[in-house]
């Protein structure tokens, strides 16, 4: 029963780190690569802004405009609880806040009235049971009883605490599909920062409404590790989704940013524009882009910002949605014939890719493509997404339906095509009808017999 | 330091017994608060496990209470020498013969418990003629396969059969059986209220039946590791009455062959998507 002086030890490491708990690092937004490849100069008011704008993981930002659930809460000051001079900390005991969501620590928190009316703090320490508020001390604020403020993001932040519980190990902590678990996945978690989803209601130029994400979270994708997520509440998914969909919104603008930026100021850029064909100085360079950054970058950012928004306000307005002018035609071996000959026709050309018996081994998989974003071959055969992932066209035997297997779903995919993939949109070119031939004889196939 | 071992094995038997007689009441026993098992074979199942708690408890206290009676003499007579027993035909004819007859007893007396439960010659006539649903299991989640209404399961899929994801409707009143598979691993249907659980093997289909004894919204979980996600694989066995089964089968569908303009989008909320959610 003798321990040597060194299991002695290890015994004690235990408790002391079980007391102390391992320190972490504040948990940031990560930026995407394009960002992180431009000059620093260039990128860092990009970076800025989308602090800015967009704060991080765990210190929210408020940004008017946005088609986001902020959901802000107003709330009053009962009392200031008394504290010495050298406490960094302000307490001060609220009321309002009973019925909304119990963890608020790192919100903004702006004051409606008193001294420091329209002064913005950030909530250190938040007690739901006693209703205790910290936040930091400063010259500009000094609550009393009875002033009033605002909690911003409440609502954003309940998403935030679902989405880091249920989605982030897949699909990262910004939405950049990297999270711990990604790496076991094929096809790979979706990068949310393109603000396009695959499997939509909408039209083809529509992003996706929140209903459309709000079932996908629900009924998961089948054929793919996105699970369904059906025994969360409506009100947690649809949380969940608004802050999927602000995830979204905070890509697609640092996105449209750095377009702007990455063709005269990535740092290969600054090489070749101060190599001796360039015949540039740095210093040349850095003038031109502080005076961009000066003139057209406030306007750059704020129509980024806005476009971004509309876009998403429109996509899920009622015309949005794609709704076919007539009913499903009866699904009869006459309707799958004429469906099976728009397949092999050249007018759908479904077979290049799909191929002639719907095994998903069309021509198209055997060729190198080129990836339209870098205008470079892709250096495997077959198609690919916009993600830059390897894309095989469906098998359409397997039976298995992403996207959902109502014969509405299967109409929205060929009507819209699947966004971000090379799947088509046939809305203009074909009519209803061919459109409910070609889902009579898709839907047919896995029955086919012929398997 | 004797007598410290006559303590140190009394307490271990005491704080079994004290542990097994406060567990109801600290949340150790049962799932659910120790709530019933909501099914007949599950509280069968549960009178199996008390008379072998009981056997087990008994065999315990007592090997241990003659322990610690041997110890103690020992402790207190130091000078006399133990005296010594090897071959002893007679004292190893008990401790064979008791404890055997004791599993053997226990051995007979699961057999039809075990027999109701997994033997299919005996389930339910019933359940066996028209299964219910295909329950497939998969990373991470439970995909569900239903007959179209009026049909049969098929082996195979069928263009008209009914789908749906970690929400299995049951009627009440009467026993069922699924059909479960695997997509990938191995995984576990485990349904605690009902004291149900049958691994999920890849490549076979195993039936496996079931009746809740009152209607109710039960957990489904997996109970085997299957991967990095294995916590979320959660369901919901929803058992209600035949007519309200009825109903969600004909709602399931009409939402599966749902064209975006019949009668569903028109019905209760007038957008379509929203009543796809119903």
């Amino acid at each position: 029963m003798r321990f040597g002086f060194s299991r002695l030890i290890l015994l004690l490491l235990f408790p002391l780190i079980g007391f102390t708990g391992c320190e972490q690092p504040p948990v940031k937004f990560v930026f995407s690569q394009k960002t992180n490849e431009l000059m620093p100069e260039a990128a860092k008011p990009v970076k800025e802004a989308l602090v800015r704008q967009f704060g991080n993981p765990f210190a929210l930002t408020q940004f008017e405009g946005l088609p986001t659930d902020f959901g802000d809460i107003q709330g009053t000051v009962k009392s200031v609880n008394p504290s010495g001079k050298d406490q960094p900390l302000i307490r001060v005991q609220v009321t309002g806040l009973e019925n909304a969501y119990d963890k608020l620590q790192g919100l903004p928190l702006e004051w409606t009235s008193g001294k420091g009316q329209g002064q913005v703090s950030r909530i250190k320490e938040y007690n739901f049971e006693t209703g205790t508020i910290a936040v930091e001390k400063s010259p500009e604020i000094d609550p009393q009883a009875g002033d009033t403020f605002m909690v911003e993001c409440v609502r954003l932040q309940f998403g935030r605490d679902l989405y880091n519980r249920h989605c982030m190990h897949c699909h990262g902590m910004s939405g950049e599909g990297t999270g711990p678990t990604s790496r076991y996945l094929n096809p790979p978690p979706r990068d949310f920062r393109l603000g396009i989803y695959k499997y939509t209601s909408t039209k083809p130029t529509n992003k996706a409404q929140v209903a459309d994400l709000a079932h996908t979270a629900k009924e998961g994708i089948a054929g793919t590790y996105m699970p369904s997520f059906k025994l969360l509440t409506d009100d947690e998914v649809s949380a969940i989704v608004n802050y999927v969909i602000w995830l979204s919104i905070r890509g697609e603008t640092e996105k449209k940013l750095v377009d702007e930026l990455y063709l005269d100021y990535s740092e290969t850029a600054l090489a070749e524009r101060t190599s001796e064909d360039g015949g540039e100085t740095r210093e040349e360079v850095l003038e031109e882009l502080k005076e961009y950054m000066e003139l057209d970058f406030p306007d750059t950012l704020e129509f980024a910002t806005s476009s971004v928004s509309e876009a998403w306000e429109e996509a899920n307005l009622e015309d949005a949605i794609v709704i076919p002018k007539t009913p499903r035609v009866a699904d009869t071996p006459e309707s799958r014939e004429r469906g099976r000959k728009l397949y092999l026709g050249q007018k759908t050309k479904c077979a290049s890719c799909h191929g002639p018996q719907g095994r998903g081994n069309g021509t198209a998989t055997q060729d190198f493509w080129t990836n339209p974003a870098t205008n470079e071959k892709y250096s495997q055969r077959g198609l690919h997404d916009i993600w830059g992932n390897l894309l095989p066209p469906r098998d359409l035997h397997r039976g298995i339906y992403r996207g959902g297997r109502r014969p509405i779903d299967t109409y929205r995919r060929l009507y819209s095509g699947i966004k971000g993939t090379p799947m088509p949109a046939f809305g203009g070119s074909l009519t209803d009808e061919e459109l409910w031939d070609l889902v009579n004889y898709v839907m047919s196939l896995p029955y086919a017999g012929n398997r | 330091m004797g007598k410290g071992w006559c303590l140190f094995f009394l307490f271990w038997p005491v704080a079994a017994v004290v542990s097994c007689a406060m567990a109801p009441w600290v949340g150790w026993s049962f799932p659910y608060d120790n709530a019933q098992a909501a099914s007949n074979l599950g509280i069968r199942i549960d009178e199996l496990f008390y008379i072998i708690l009981v056997v087990t408890a008994i065999v315990f206290v007592g090997t241990q209470a003659v322990l610690v009676y041997a110890l103690w003499r020992g402790a207190n007579n130091r000078d006399q020498r133990a005296s010594n027993v090897h071959g002893n035909h007679k004292l190893e004819l008990i401790w064979s013969i008791i404890p055997g007859a004791i599993l053997l007893f226990l051995a007979i007396y699961q057999m039809n418990i075990w027999a109701d439960f997994r033997i299919k010659k005996y389930y339910p006539e019933a359940a066996v003629k028209a299964p219910l649903a295909e329950v497939t299991a998969r990373q991470f989640e439970w995909r569900f396969r239903y007959p179209a209404i009026g049909k049969k399961l098929q082996q195979k899929p069928q263009p008209d059969d009914l789908y749906s994801v970690n929400e299995l409707h049951v009627p009440f009143g009467k026993p069922v059986l699924i059909q479960l598979r695997s997509d990938d691993v191995q995984h576990s249907f485990f349904l605690p209220a009902l004291r149900i659980k049958q691994d999920a093997l890849p490549g076979l289909q195993i039936p496996v039946w079931f009746e809740a004894n009152k209607p109710g919204t039960y957990d489904l979980v997996c109970a085997e590791l299957c991967g990095w996600g294995h916590y979320k694989m959660k369901a919901h066995v929803i058992v209600q009455p035949e007519d309200e089964y009825q109903t969600y089968l004909k709602n399931l569908t009409q939402k599966q062959f749902y064209d975006g303009l019949g009668t569903i989008a028109a019905k209760e909320t007038g957008t379509e998507s929203e009543a796809v959610e119903k």
